[in-house]
């Protein structure tokens, strides 16, 4: 009987040497937060089973996420969840239903308990035990603890999972959150956005099935080859802010030339994502590039930072936009060295407060 | 008698359990509920309308776009905007493109699995499938006089020859049938794991058949996104596509560098149109005609339901630009004319009654309504048991199962509360929404000769009507109503739409050719213009059925946020004196051969395409009253 690639397998058919398969075994034992005297185990178990198994999973969501992971076009989803994952609870994509789907989740859990990865989709609605969110006949809060118990990593897909989303804004009435505090002290690698890019997505995934190791984090949790800088810093329409060229309303004469959209409430200055460099469908566009000012959906709580065509001094701290550029070099260059300064001390005091709650939640 | 549960129901959105009740084969009743509940409306309380489009889009990323766009319709309504032609066009190749991809991934996505299965794939001949593709294009590829084809308009596409056929080798196949093989002998079945694939329905289909389905399933979801870019280019990403309040974000110039949309940009349009209408054309309907025809011939005309006894439309597509919905503008300028309400066609046509829907009935206080009956809200003693959703109240009030506890359930009380979905009536009454009840629609109005001078859009659906029936062998009335029905009326709507898609983006060519590049009307954008109170309705016809948004403005802050989803109308629970909703109707009309593997039941499910986070938004956790203040259903 013919089984399916294992991971050594995989790293054979990629070329890859035996060292750097041991390498990605060394790190997938840190990640799984062994010893090192499991090393050897690790080393069996990647090069004799299957590839990596993801049990995805809903709260309270639109799967908007789900959609999102189907439109990545590298890899191809069907490359994907055909080939390279083992997809085996999902409730968008999943063949079965009822009571032999869940059985099936259980017998999973059961079945590769420390080595899959969960993929989590929608906040955590906390009033009333959980009762608001019910799935199978039980509470999601209940599904997510079971789930992430055995999980070997843990990705929190879009801003619901990652910080609780549109239903925990103001008033909340679930008494949504985000998930990190429901898996039992477990990292939880964020990868926020309504929803996040497709590529992305499915980026995280193919960094785990390909090198064995969780990406490189920031200090809140989110891949830095991904979340690494603002929108603002990558935005093809940068080069406008800098000149202090804006549209003033929709559809003026600078909207019509692409101009920068500060004024009409972008939050790209303050949006860690890769919408300006990597961009939707494969750089075909994002947001801004359409002319609609970036809302700031990859950021914890956007959506009580409005009304969104509001200028981000209120919520930001980038200046005054009229005072940059007008059309001056000398100011347009000074304006450009504030605005450098600002990123940093945006990012450094971003990363601050994060610290900071992550104590307070110690 | 087995009381069977399937929850959760997959590949559906959002959160669904149903119980049936069987006895023999026949189900004798059925529990519809919706498990899970946000609260969204809640959320939009006191924002600012022009914002309202980016979070009630949020109800569903599925159907993304539907509730931005019935939004941004609400709000305009309400604050008296007409937007430019090129953004109405613009939305309306939104919405086209929307409810391509959206039936395509239903099909081959979320439906298929209940006819198909990759195990049966595994005894097909290669050969014999590659010729079973070219018999399908042969046979089922239904053509339909369009503007595009017709040379009513001039057409602007720019397809030399169509480029997405299926492939129809027998390499291809085989090639296909061997990564099935891999991932089934492997034990480890991954998205195929733990389905009935031992059930005789199974076998309903011939293994190539099996085989060029499963094929196609592969290629689809490669294909989806590409289908999608309409949505990058106009609202730069999908899902959730951005919109603005009084047209559309995404500038036009032909003249300026860094435009959002120039030519090039529209090429991406236009070539995602074409392909959207050669997916169609060459898989889906080929593929949809062969499958139907199969289950039709092997006895599989149940899972009717409510379609037999009432569906209600909200009419679709305003051909141009208009003032408003509450005026009755919005009705005059339809490309389908499916506003109103079908019943009895189970009958006849001869025997059903068609009631045409108009702006009055928005107002009319008993017009649309939502009770709460067997929903875990309540109203107030002295309170009308149906309210309009302007003055809707929703008050909490969850009660426990029959067996099991809050948080752990068994068995839900059909006696008493089971859901958190409303129960939505047109007069009192419930109804079935959906593509199916937008050609019923169509359909008998046309028969009853109050169809006056068919629009193209209107012609083609009879066309696509009649073709079906020749190819089954029976009346619209007796193979619309069924599950099958259900599921092929989302096919043939979604090759009316591929159509439409072309249709507005030829209209746009045209109207930029005059130079008109106009987008937004920006002049009510400041709150300074506003009034101090007014109300506003939005309506569009959403992949799934008619979906309407209602919202009251109050010194330039939502004060009241109400939408009535399709879902709603199709999954919500009983009502003890209008009988079934079209889920509970559905199940109750669909035999089940083996109780404790009810593909049935699913598959009839399935059938309606469900959205349950669309459905289940509505909710107070503090039982106070939604509709904080108290808005006149009147627009006065």
């Amino acid at each position: 009987m013919q089984q399916r690639e294992t991971l050594w397998e995989a790293y054979l058919r990629r070329g890859l040497s035996r060292r750097s398969f041991l390498k990605g075994c060394f790190a997938l034992t840190a990640m799984m937060g062994l010893s090192l005297d499991k090393f050897n185990d690790v080393v069996e178990a990647a090069s004799g089973r299957p590839l990596p198994v993801v049990i995805w999973i809903h709260g309270h969501e639109c799967t908007g996420c789900d959609e999102s992971f189907i439109r990545s076009a590298s890899p191809l989803a069907s490359d994907l969840v055909l080939n390279e994952i083992a997809l085996e609870y999902d409730h968008l994509l999943s063949a079965a239903c009822g009571e032999p789907f869940e059985a099936h989740l259980d017998q999973t859990i059961q079945n590769y308990y420390g080595n899959y990865i969960l993929a989590v989709e929608g906040a955590v609605a906390t009033k009333m035990n959980g009762a608001y969110c019910m799935s199978g006949g039980h509470t999601f809060t209940s599904l997510l603890q079971k789930a992430a118990a055995g999980a070997a990593a843990i990705i929190a897909y879009g801003s619901c999972s990652s910080y609780g989303g549109i239903q925990a804004a103001n008033p909340n009435p679930t008494g949504s959150a985000g998930i990190e505090m429901f898996v039992g002290g477990k990292p939880v690698i964020k990868v926020p956005g309504c929803p996040p890019i497709p590529e992305v997505m499915t980026g995280v995934v193919m960094h785990v099935a390909l090198f064995g190791n969780l990406p490189d984090l920031d200090s809140d949790g989110r891949p830095k080859q991904f979340f690494g800088n603002r929108i603002h810093d990558t935005c093809y329409r940068r080069p406008f802010f800098d000149a202090g060229l804006f549209a003033e309303t929709f559809d003026d004469a600078g909207a019509k030339a692409g101009w920068c959209l500060y004024k009409l409430g972008c939050r790209g200055p303050e949006t860690y994502s890769s919408c300006g460099n990597l961009r939707w469908y494969q750089g075909m566009s994002y947001p801004i590039q359409s002319g609609a000012p970036c809302i700031g959906c990859a950021n914890a709580h956007f959506w009580d930072e409005e009304p969104f065509t509001d200028r981000l001094p209120k919520y930001g701290k980038i200046g005054d936009a009229d005072k940059i550029g007008i059309g001056l070099g000398v100011m347009a260059t000074a304006g450009v060295a504030a605005h450098a300064v600002a990123s940093v001390i945006q990012r450094n005091s971003r990363d601050k407060v994060a610290e900071e709650n992550r104590h307070d939640e110690d | 008698m087995p009381h069977v549960v399937v929850d959760p129901i997959t590949r559906i959105e959002g959160h669904l359990r149903v119980e049936v009740e069987i006895n023999g084969n026949q189900v004798t009743d059925a529990i519809s509920s919706g498990t899970a509940w946000r609260g969204l409306e809640l959320v939009m309380k006191d924002r600012d309308p022009r914002d309202a489009w980016a979070y009630i889009q949020r109800i569903c990323g599925v159907c993304t776009t539907a509730h931005a766009l019935a939004s941004v319709r609400a709000v305009e309504d309400a604050l008296g905007i007409k937007i430019p032609k090129n953004a109405n066009y613009i939305r309306n190749i939104m919405a086209a493109t929307l409810t391509v991809q959206d039936h395509i991934v239903h099909f081959y996505h979320l439906h298929a699995l209940d006819w198909v299965s990759p195990v049966e794939a595994l005894s097909a001949n290669p050969d014999a499938t590659a010729n079973l593709q070219r018999d399908l294009l042969n046979a089922y590829r239904l053509n339909f006089t369009t503007p595009t084809t017709g040379q009513t308009l001039q057409s602007m596409s720019t397809e030399a020859v169509p480029h997405d056929f299926p492939a129809a080798t027998p390499q291809y196949f085989a090639a296909i049938q061997a990564k099935v093989r891999t991932i089934v002998e492997s034990g480890q079945l991954g998205i195929f794991s733990a389905q009935w694939w031992d059930h005789p329905d199974y076998k309903i289909l011939p293994p190539e058949v099996h085989l060029l389905a499963v094929a196609h399933y592969i290629e689809m979801l490669d294909k989806q996104r590409e289908l999608v870019t309409p949505h990058v280019i106009f609202g730069g990403k999908n899902p959730h596509p951005h919109y603005v309040v009084g047209g559309m974000p995404c500038s036009i110039s032909l003249k300026d560098g860094n435009a959002p949309v120039n030519t090039a940009r529209l090429a991406i349009v236009d070539r995602a149109i074409n392909m959207g209408r050669t997916l169609v054309n060459n898989y889906y309907i080929p593929d949809l005609v062969a499958i139907g025809n199969l289950y039709v011939k092997a006895g599989k005309v149940d899972g009717g339901g409510l379609a037999k006894t009432r569906v209600l439309g909200f009419g679709a597509y305003p051909i141009e630009n208009y003032s408003g919905t509450s005026n009755g503008s919005f009705f005059s300028n339809m490309l389908i004319r499916c506003n109103g309400v079908v019943e009895n066609f189970g009958a006849g046509v001869a025997n059903a009654a068609f009631h045409e829907l108009t702006a009055d009935d928005l107002k009319a206080e008993d017009g649309f309504t939502e009770g709460v009956q067997h929903a875990w809200y309540e109203y107030p003693e002295n309170s009308n048991p149906d309210l309009h959703p302007w003055e809707g109240i929703t008050k909490d009030k969850f009660t426990e199962p029959k067996v099991g506890t809050e948080t752990v359930w068994q068995q839900l009380n059909e006696q008493g509360k089971y859901s958190w979905l409303k129960t939505p009536k047109w007069k009192g009454q419930l109804c079935e929404v959906g593509p199916l009840a937008r050609y019923i629609i169509i359909y008998t109005r046309a028969q009853k000769g109050m169809l006056p001078n068919p629009t193209w859009a209107e012609q083609m659906m009879l066309e696509q009507i009649n073709a079906v029936s020749g190819v089954l062998g029976l009346t619209p009335e007796v193979w619309l109503p069924t599950m099958v029905g259900r599921t092929a009326a989302r096919a043939l709507d979604c090759q009316l739409n591929a159509e439409i898609n072309r249709f507005f983006f030829d209209k746009l060519i045209a109207n930029l050719k005059t130079g008109d590049t106009t987008v937004v009307d920006n002049s009510k954008w400041f709150p300074e213009v506003w009034d101090q109170k007014c109300h506003g309705v939005g309506l569009y016809e959403a992949p799934r059925g008619g979906l309407s948004h209602w919202v009251s403005i109050e010194d330039s802050k939502i004060s009241n946020y109400q939408c009535i989803v399709p879902t709603t109308w199709n999954a919500c629970p009983r009502d003890d004196s209008a009988g079934h909703g079209a889920f509970e109707a559905a199940m109750i009309d669909t035999a089940v051969q083996i109780p404790d593997k009810p593909i049935e039941i699913a598959r009839v499910i399935r059938s309606f395409d469900p959205c349950m986070a669309c459905a289940t938004h509505m909710f107070d956790a503090s039982g106070k009253e939604i509709a904080a203040v108290t808005t006149d259903p009147n627009f006065r």
